[in-house]
């Protein structure tokens, strides 16, 4: 894990697809991105992460050159992106989660838009075209206005229109934000493709799940880099502690009980069930935690010892930063 | 072609089948022009008081001199200069210094004495419609009193029958129109008021849809240059004002008969100056218009109403308050109905618009720099 400042020193790395030091932007008094730094390997999945508020969509557009930090240097692809944007774009692409098709033109219209965006020849044009069909499965659906699309194959032509010029780094903020998780894992599978072909993915999600897909994490909170590394070196930072899945029927009442009994650092909802986080100085097994809850009231309680996710390294990330 | 004109080229393309897409949009375009050409046609009478007057009195006689004064007294016309001769109007109507002239020739004395029909000239300049049509009517009914009373005075003088004297009888004439067909006035100011909704309007609306629907943060990060964004979406908007300006001339020449005297130079250089002015107001609701129904009624507010109201085109500019008249300058929309009028029913050039086509230079000149500064400062 590299807390905020440990690179401090060591230059911005041009060889690396992303590269920032010091970088702060500031709205008014607030400061949304507060002097980070971040190394993006090329050829890597990166995820950002962070709660709402935090700082990803920000630090994107001062990545992508659509808005200038107040302080701090960011290389992408070697260049400097506040001072030349232009130079960047070319070999950049941005997916947001709004997809950002025209909905009133049709798959090809879209197609054929963003390739004069980019100036592409026609015969290059006429190949990523080819490509993108197969890869979002929109053959023979050419001329279908873009409105009428599902939102799984909007999703995968948004992915295909913002990357017909075959960028060597793609931006995704928050891309599956809305969408199932059927289509959320197919959206991933092209991701891998992409990535498989040597693109450098830089993904923001609130999913904590997706974070397992990515090669290196970074999490952001409150505009500052709270934890930064391999999802297993970010797992490691529970390494004090352990995580009990509990299951109740009053999940509610359950949660407040936890959350003020001695001994449990941390509880927390983790999707129908509940996380109880409890120092291992302390703990005393799966079992003792059944026993007080059942004499608390909730008799049903199951009580299960499981193994760390990313969320709950998050969770825990972000309760100290506020106690801190 | 370069890069920057393959991109311009894509979002012309792309703007065009936008509007192919979208009914309302096209109806906008194409067809309200030519629904509000016939639904103006026949304009409503508004009220009109204070019409500027020019008198010419060739009689000289105190006869003469009571007839004009009767105008004056009578609240509805402003003597504004007294003419030599004829051509004094010609003057006056060119200046846009009056509307109406009365004019009385020499013998007007006499003919009322030998009790014969005295004959007086009322011009009317047929480029402002409303002020055209009352001027008529009220001249009329100025000319029935004022001949009823001639008539007493010189029956009572002479004991004759009422029944059988000659009274005054005006012969009106619309200088400028002569067979005073409404839609002849109407053609030139709605000619304004179409190439204010489909520029300013569009402009405005056009830009902020792009931002809500996200497509512009997209855009943002691709090779496309704002400028060159805003320049193919504008484009398109700019080549259907100039259409719709050939269709209402079109129309207005062969369904009803506009003249088109003037210097076509001068209106289409007028025209492009107008149309910038009106990019540039668009331009700035856009940049300011958080969202797209604000846009939509901010563009309502600064481009067609003024367009409609504060032009000329519905209301004459000398009728309405003095606030809303000074308001009127501060649209372009003025500028350009009298640049037409002046141009299509007048046969003007230069030598007599280039106030209005200065104003609108410099119009388009700071309206477009404050666009660019505001769309800067965006980013
Ligand atoms: N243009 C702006 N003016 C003022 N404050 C802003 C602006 N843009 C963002 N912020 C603030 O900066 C902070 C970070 O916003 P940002 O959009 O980067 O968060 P985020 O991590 O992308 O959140 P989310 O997950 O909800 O998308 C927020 O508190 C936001 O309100
Ligand atoms: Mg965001």
């Amino acid at each position: 894990m590299t807390r905020e400042g440990e690179v401090h020193g060591i230059p911005a790395d041009p060889s690396a697809a992303i590269s920032v030091r010091g970088l702060t932007k500031t709205f008014g008094n607030f400061t949304a991105v507060d002097g980070i730094d971040l190394d993006v390997p090329r050829g890597q999945v990166f995820g950002f992460l962070g709660p709402n508020g935090s700082g990803k969509t920000t630090t994107i557009r001062i990545l992508t050159g659509t808005s200038a930090p107040r302080r701090g240097q960011a290389l992408v692809l070697g260049e400097d992106v506040v001072a030349h944007p232009e130079r960047v774009r070319p070999r950049i692409g941005y997916m947001s989660q709004k997809f950002a098709l025209f909905e009133d033109l049709t798959v090809d219209e879209n197609l054929r838009f963003y390739a004069g965006v980019y100036a592409l020849d026609p015969a290059v044009f006429a190949a990523r075209r080819r490509y993108i069909l197969e890869m979002a499965d929109l053959q023979g659906r050419e001329r279908e206005l873009t409105r009428n699309l599902s939102v799984g194959w909007r999703q995968r032509l948004a992915l295909g229109t913002a990357t017909i010029h075959e960028p060597a780094l793609f931006f995704l903020d928050a891309p599956t934000s809305g969408v199932d998780p059927v289509a959320r894992r197919q959206f991933w599978d092209l991701l891998y493709e992409l990535a498989g072909r040597g693109v450098t993915l830089f993904v923001t999600t609130h999913y904590m799940e997706e974070a397992s897909h990515c090669h290196r994490l970074a999490f952001i909170y409150r505009g500052r880099i709270v934890a930064e590394g391999s999802p297993s070196e970010i797992r490691a930072n529970l390494s004090t502690q352990r995580v009990y899945d509990v299951t109740v029927r009053d999940a509610d009442l359950a949660l407040s009980w936890l959350e003020t009994a001695d001994g449990i650092a941390e509880a927390y909802l983790s999707g129908a069930a509940l996380h109880a986080v409890i120092d291992r100085g302390v703990d005393r097994g799966a079992g003792a935690l059944r026993d007080r809850l059942v004499a608390a009231g909730f008799a049903d309680a199951v009580v299960v010892s499981v193994e760390p996710t990313i969320e709950d390294v998050f969770v825990n990330l972000v309760s100290r930063e506020r106690g801190a | 072609m370069s890069g920057a004109g393959v991109r311009i080229g894509a979002v012309v393309r792309k703007e065009f089948i936008h509007v192919g897409r979208d009914p309302r949009l096209l109806a906008v375009v194409l067809i309200m022009p030519i629904i509000q050409l016939l639904l103006f046609a026949y304009a409503i009478s508004f009220d009109v008081r204070h019409l500027p007057t020019v008198v010419v009195d060739l009689d000289h006689t105190p006869d003469s001199a009571a007839y004009l004064r009767a105008y004056e007294a009578s609240g509805l016309f402003d003597v504004v200069g007294h003419g030599a001769d004829p051509t004094a109007v010609d003057t006056a109507f060119d200046r846009n210094e009056a509307q109406v002239a009365v004019i009385v020739p020499a013998g007007f004395a006499a003919s009322l004495a030998r009790g014969e029909q005295a004959q007086v000239g009322v011009l009317v300049d047929g480029s402002e419609p409303n002020s055209a049509r009352v001027a008529q009517t009220y001249s009329m009914a100025l000319n029935q009193l004022y001949g009823r009373a001639l008539a007493v005075e010189w029956a009572s003088t002479q004991g004759v029958d009422l029944g059988q004297i000659g009274l005054v009888e005006p012969r009106l004439r619309t200088w400028y129109n002569p067979d005073r067909a409404s839609s002849i006035f109407l053609v030139p100011g709605l000619m304004v008021v179409i190439i204010m909704i489909v520029t300013a309007q569009q402009t405005a609306v056009t830009l902020v849809r792009e931002r809500e629907q996200g497509t512009a943060e997209q855009l943002m990060v691709s090779p496309l240059r704002r400028i060159e964004l805003m320049v193919g979406k504008l484009t398109p908007w700019v080549i259907m004002a100039f259409l719709d300006i050939v269709v209402i001339a079109v129309l207005g020449v062969v369904l009803f008969g506009v003249p088109m005297r003037g210097d076509p130079v001068a209106l289409a250089v007028g025209a492009t100056l107008f149309v910038a002015s009106c990019l540039g107001i668009g331009l700035i609701v856009s940049a300011v218009a958080p969202s797209l129904d604000t846009a939509n009624m901010a563009a309502f507010l600064v481009a067609f109403l003024p367009a409609f109201l504060l032009s000329g085109f519905a209301f004459a500019l000398d009728q309405i308050p003095p606030v809303l008249e000074w308001i009127s300058r501060l649209f372009p929309a003025r500028y350009m109905v009298t640049i037409s009028r002046s141009v299509l029913l007048k046969g003007a050039g230069f030598p007599e618009v280039w106030p209005q086509v200065a104003a609108l230079a410099a119009y388009a000149l700071i309206s477009l720099l404050i666009a660019v500064r505001l769309h800067g400062r965006r980013a």
